[in-house]
């Protein structure tokens, strides 16, 4: 690996995803500075009419100044309505856009880093940090297009009448719209970085109470947890406290330079007039402009802050984007198409399916190998099961197996098409039973649903589904009990064209009986169809039915030592035996021993 | 909603005082506002209208800059010193949710609640702290700086007060009236938009899933599509709902707009001089400020008011008064080497379900024995365990233990010192923050290698197999934020601190639910050496091996309540 070279700016990488279209943005920030505009426009003018009339003109020379300060009055509030929709309005298109992109990029970047990927991980990047994201635009770009904006419109309105004021405005402006939303983004960094380690501690602290209180009681221990959430508390607002300094700094600048200008208009505005350099009409203006010039750098310190968690999001989404996709390529090709242009996915069935794995290790990209010396042939009609206890790497060899990692030794020659892989944690779809079954295949009838369905043991849930295949699932829909789910995830693979099945077997939540039907009855159905599968799985009482059983176990550990290699890691498991059931029964004392305690408990 | 929750006061000590130095700041903030205004206004009449020179109002100008000053200080002062309440009101509800949690029990816990009690504990009382730094304050300020304003206003000239006084009320009902007329609308809308966001998130979690089966590419375009409904949904909810913001910005400025233009009139006609003009057109706006603050940072204040209101119904609740403390103390385990442990007639009633589990269970767990609790799934037997614990009350029956020839009922034992007696290995099993070697001494740090003891113990139970795999060893931190080990490894470490720890009974739940059949046997290992050092060891077992080693089996069973029936014996 190489070290890696001074990140760009992720907000950078990932606001060119967003596809913001540069008209909508400007016109937001048109919408905004007309809105704002209007309130500064509102009290010059308003100033103006005041000081005016005190000289008792006639009435009709202030018309124009009376019917202006009312379409300002109503200006601003309109205005402000339609910009906020403007910039949700981009924001909403961007997070749409990103979302899409960000999906073309993991559909076509690299398989192991989308096949590792957790659930809860995945839906927190495209979920909240997308929107975190989004937000930037909301509630940082358009503020601060319109405090730019707005801050021109009254040094210039000032500026006409009274340069040296102006100026001072000017200065004034820069401590309120950019010292001061600087400070608040350092402070609010400063203070998240302080709190973050006293907060993780309090989070634990109360989940332990909370989730082992009876264990916690039992060991005596439910004091000293209770003080260890009060200490972590406690230290959270201590460090919270330390960091409160520069954020009052911030605030109190930006409230002062609101002063100073005042007080600058005023002290130079006066002898201006004594000088005749201002009209006394225009002192008013230049006086009471500066007090509606801050409220667009009002908004600008939460601006900041809200830059720098859209950036913070921006880094993990930048993350995943370089796992998937490590050169950029992948990210610049989707940008250039639109998603339409995709071509479909084509499976077509190659003429000598088989998966044949010579000497492989299995791996992680960037972890040691958990098993290695795999050897393994499987063609239609076989049936092969990888045993070993949890954990010994059987997902990680089918993973494999399937093309989804690359092997970290030997060679894994299959065909393309050949095999697909069903993941034990396989997402099953907030949709209906057939266009659940339909992501295998699109083109999946209503018959050969059921029929599937049928045939891998699911008949009777089935029919007693309410809408039958039109039964919605997932939440809010159907529920599906463990056995069933493994169930109908197989039956999504059987749908699909590949002939070679790599099934990782239920380990958790499925009952040993449904579990074992599954290898026992349906599997050999499956060869017996012309499929060729290789199952992952722990239980050992169904294997009489398979044709071949191979044994992952750890290498036996050297008496004395610790079998841990000097990276600290586990060593790989490999292949300890394979043959038949019944031969491993009679030579395999180990494997003798597990069939009987599995027996035993079946009594 | 109340905008402010009087038990918040009461529950919260801090926010008493945060409340008042608010309040104070929010009165010091009214008068400087109207200082600044009316001597802004004494500046700059005279100049316009006399041409006065700056000489003559050097006066006000410093008293100008002394209220600059000092406004500068307040908001510095408030902005420092703000969170602190907020930080020590979250603290403080969340110790006494925590408590009052701990106190309803484990079974309370582990139901329906209890992941909504932490998500409460842990993220959800943070929303309190936006609602005290940033909602409160604007809140005081519309009750101080407001009025004042408006009462200096009105003093100064009272029409343009009649206008605001006016317009004030209108805010209100206009937003109610907004808020009545597109209710209906915006929550259809929002559950379409609710709808859709799932949708594309489903689609997105199910990438790696449409990726091993190769069909991945089709649906980026029905992501994109339902990207673009969801943003459709959502512009007609933020239509109808930034119409409140819309009036309320309207009426406020227009307001202003009208009372400038009224002043205006006024002076033309020479009813008003130029210095109340001045002064009413400046504060004029500030009479709104703080309302339009207050709708700004609604949403804190209605996150933060439903935190607290979570809060408090689970600290109000009558269940969470914590059960009175037992008063007789047992002999320490060093002194009472052989305990007897006998259940007479538990029976415990799971709330809310009509049934009693477990029902009627007796036995007598003896030294030296090894007593297998068996039964269905809902029968009762970890019901029965907490109750052994004590953790549990019986509704009918008890519990008693026999301690160097005496018998105590659980009822009138002192917990702490029943529980210094016992080791549970609980079904799910989970770890506290601590090294493996801390948790098999049963201590939070501890040092040095571990003792001949202690490794034939883990070889017993196969830990030393989990241990080798540890990058740490036996130093590997485990336990939240630590390593993760599966249950079974878990499950492992807190058998061997029962081998490990002289207590003389040891309960184990489920010891094999979690092991596959080729490490059943270091179980059922720990079980006989456990025996053999005479402990009373009581074990819930689902599976036949572990009920064949047992000196005594006891079923245990549930009874469907009746809806009138009474909690009493019934033939075993």
């Amino acid at each position: 690996m190489t070290a890696p070279a001074p990140r760009r700016d992720p907000l950078r990488r990932v606001l060119p995803l967003l596809e913001v279209s540069p008209a909508r943005a400007l016109a937001a920030v048109g919408l905004g500075s007309l809105a704002l505009g209007s309130a500064l426009a509102l009290a010059a003018v308003s100033a103006w009419l005041i000081a005016r009339a005190s000289q008792m003109p006639p009435v009709l020379s202030l018309s124009v100044a009376t019917v202006g300060v009312r379409a300002f009055g109503i200006g601003r509030g309109l205005f402000r309505y339609l910009e906020r929709l403007a910039s949700h309005e981009v924001a909403l298109r961007g997070v749409a856009s990103l979302r899409t992109n960000l999906y073309r990029v993991l559909a076509a970047g690299r398989l192991d880093a989308v096949a590792g990927l957790r659930r809860g991980d995945l839906l927190a990047r495209t979920g909240q940090d997308a929107d975190t994201v989004g937000d930037v635009v909301v509630r940082a770009l358009v503020p601060a297009g319109v405090a730019v904006v707005l801050s021109l419109g009254a040094v210039i309105t000032v500026g006409a009448f009274l340069p040296s004021a102006a100026l001072v405005l000017t200065l004034c402006l820069l401590v309120a719209g950019v010292v001061s939303p600087w400070l608040t983004a350092r402070a609010t960094r400063a203070s998240e970085a302080a709190t973050v380690d006293a907060r993780a501690r309090v989070t634990d602290a109360a989940l332990t109470l909370l989730e082992d209180s009876a264990l916690l009681q039992v060991t005596g221990a439910l004091d000293d947890e209770r003080a260890r959430l009060r200490a972590a508390d406690r230290e959270m607002s201590a460090a919270r406290d330390r960091t409160a300094a520069p954020l009052a700094v911030a605030a109190a600048i930006a409230d002062v330079a609101v002063g100073v200008a005042l007080l600058g208009a005023l002290v130079l505005g006066i002898p201006a007039v004594g000088a005749g350099m201002l009209a006394p009409v225009e002192l008013a203006v230049v006086a009471l402009v500066p007090l509606a010039a801050f409220e667009a750098t009002s908004l600008l310190p939460a601006a900041a802050v809200q830059l720098h968690r859209s950036r913070a999001a921006a880094g993990r989404i930048a993350a995943l984007l370089d796992a998937c996709d490590p050169d950029g390529s992948v990210s610049a090709h989707v940008l250039a198409t639109p998603p339409t242009a995709d071509a479909p996915t084509h499976a077509t069935v190659p003429d000598a399916p088989r998966v044949a794995a010579a000497g492989i290790a299995c791996a992680w990209p960037g972890r040691a190998p958990v098993v290695e010396g795999l050897d393994l042939d499987i063609t239609p009609g076989r049936v092969v099961a990888l045993v070993g206890p949890s954990g010994i790497g059987k997902t990680t060899a089918l993973l494999t197996l399937g093309g989804l990692l690359e092997p970290a030794a030997g060679t894994v020659t299959s065909p393309a098409g050949s095999s697909i892989v069903t993941a034990e944690d396989a997402h099953i779809f907030a949709t209906s039973v057939l266009e659940n079954l339909r992501v295998a295949r699109g083109t999946v009838t209503e018959a050969e649903a059921a029929e599937t369905l049928r045939l891998l043991g699911l008949g009777t849930w089935l029919d007693a589904l309410p809408d039958g295949l039109g039964t919605l699932l997932g939440p809010g829909g159907a529920t599906v009990s463990g056995g069933e789910r493994r169930r109908l995830l197989l039956a999504r693979a059987v749908l699909a064209d590949a002939p070679i099945l790599l099934v990782d077997e239920p380990a958790e939540h499925v009952e040993p009986g449904a579990a074992d039907a599954l290898v026992a009855e349906v599997l050999p159905r499956l060869a017996a169809a012309g499929r060729g599968i290789v199952v992952a799985t722990h239980r050992l009482t169904p294997l009489d039915a398979v044709d071949e059983v191979v044994v992952l176990a750890l290498p036996p550990a050297v008496p004395g030592a610790s079998s841990a290699t000097s990276d600290g890691l586990r060593p790989a498991a490999r292949v300890v035996a394979r043959g038949s059931h019944a031969f491993l029964l009679e030579h395999l004392p180990a494997y003798r021993t597990a069939w009987d305690l599995e027996r035993a408990e079946a009594r | 909603m109340k905008p402010l929750d009087p038990r918040l006061l009461a529950h919260a000590r801090d926010a008493r005082g945060h409340v008042l130095v608010t309040a104070a700041a929010g009165v010091a903030t009214a008068g400087l506002v109207v200082a600044q205004a009316l001597l802004l206004a004494a500046i700059l009449a005279p100049a316009i209208t006399h041409d006065r020179p700056l000489a003559e109002a050097r006066g006000l100008l410093g008293w100008l800059a002394g209220v600059i000053v000092v406004r500068m200080l307040v908001v510095g002062l408030q902005e420092r010193y703000a969170h602190r309440a907020a930080t020590r009101v979250v603290a403080d509800l969340r110790g006494q949710v925590v408590d009052a949690a701990l106190a309803r029990g484990p079974r309370w816990l582990a139901g329906g609640d209890g992941p909504a009690v932490a998500t409460l504990a842990t993220r959800g009382l943070d929303d309190l702290e936006p609602y005290f730094v940033r909602y409160l304050p604007q809140l005081l300020l519309a009750a101080t700086l407001t009025p004042a304003t408006l009462a200096v206003v009105w003093w100064h000239e009272w029409v343009s007060g009649a206008i605001i006084l006016a317009t004030i009320p209108l805010v209100p009902i206009f937003m109610w009236l907004v808020g009545v007329m597109t209710q209906g609308v915006s929550e259809r809308r929002l559950t379409s938009m609710q709808r859709l966001g799932a949708q594309t998130l489903d689609l997105l979690a199910g990438l790696p899933t449409l990726r091993a089966l190769g069909r991945e590419h089709g649906p980026a375009a029905r992501v994109r599509a339902l990207g673009d409904a969801h943003r459709r949904a959502t512009m007609g909810t933020l239509r109808i709902a930034f119409l409140s913001g819309m009036v309320l910005e309207l009426l406020t400025t227009l307001c202003v707009a009208l009372v400038a233009v009224t002043i205006g009139m006024r002076l033309v006609h020479g009813n008003l001089d130029l210095q109340t003009g001045l002064a009413v057109l400046v504060l004029a706006p500030e009479v709104f400020l703080p309302l339009r603050q207050v709708g700004l940072h609604f949403h804190a204040s209605t996150d933060g008011l439903a935190a607290a209101e979570a809060a408090f119904d689970v600290i109000e609740h009558p269940d969470a008064t914590p059960r009175p403390r037992g008063t007789v103390t047992l002999p320490a385990a060093d002194a009472a080497p052989r305990v007897e442990v006998r259940l007479d007639g538990l029976s415990v009633v799971a709330e809310g379900r009509g049934r009693t589990a477990p029902a009627d269970l007796t036995l007598v767990a003896r030294p030296g024995e090894v007593t297998a609790l068996v039964g269905p799934n809902g029968s009762g037997k970890s019901t029965a365990v907490l109750a052994l614990l004590g953790l549990v009350a019986p509704d009918a029956g008890g519990v008693s233990v026999v301690v160097d020839g005496a018998e105590h009922d659980l009822a009138d034992v002192d917990l702490t010192s029943w529980h210094a007696l016992v080791t549970w290995v609980p079904q799910r099993a989970t770890l506290a923050p601590a090294t493996v070697l801390a948790a098999v001494r049963g201590v939070r740090t501890t040092t040095g290698a571990p003792t001949a003891t202690e490794l034939d113990a883990a070889r017993a139970t196969g830990l030393d197999g989990v241990v080798t795999t540890l990058p740490g060893g036996w130093d590997s931190p485990v336990g939240q934020g630590g390593t993760g080990l599966s249950l079974g490894q878990r499950q492992r470490v807190h058998l061997t601190r029962a081998l490990v720890t002289a207590r003389p009974v040891v309960v184990l739940d489920e010891p094999t639910a979690h092991l596959d059949a080729l490490s059943e046997e270091q179980v059922l290992a720990a079980v006989e050496a456990l025996r053999a050092q005479g402990r009373t060891v009581l074990v819930v077992a689902h599976r036949a091996s572990l009920v064949a080693a047992a000196d005594a089996v006891v079923e245990v069973t549930a009874r469907d309540d009746a809806p009138a029936a009474v909690a009493g014996r019934a033939d075993a």
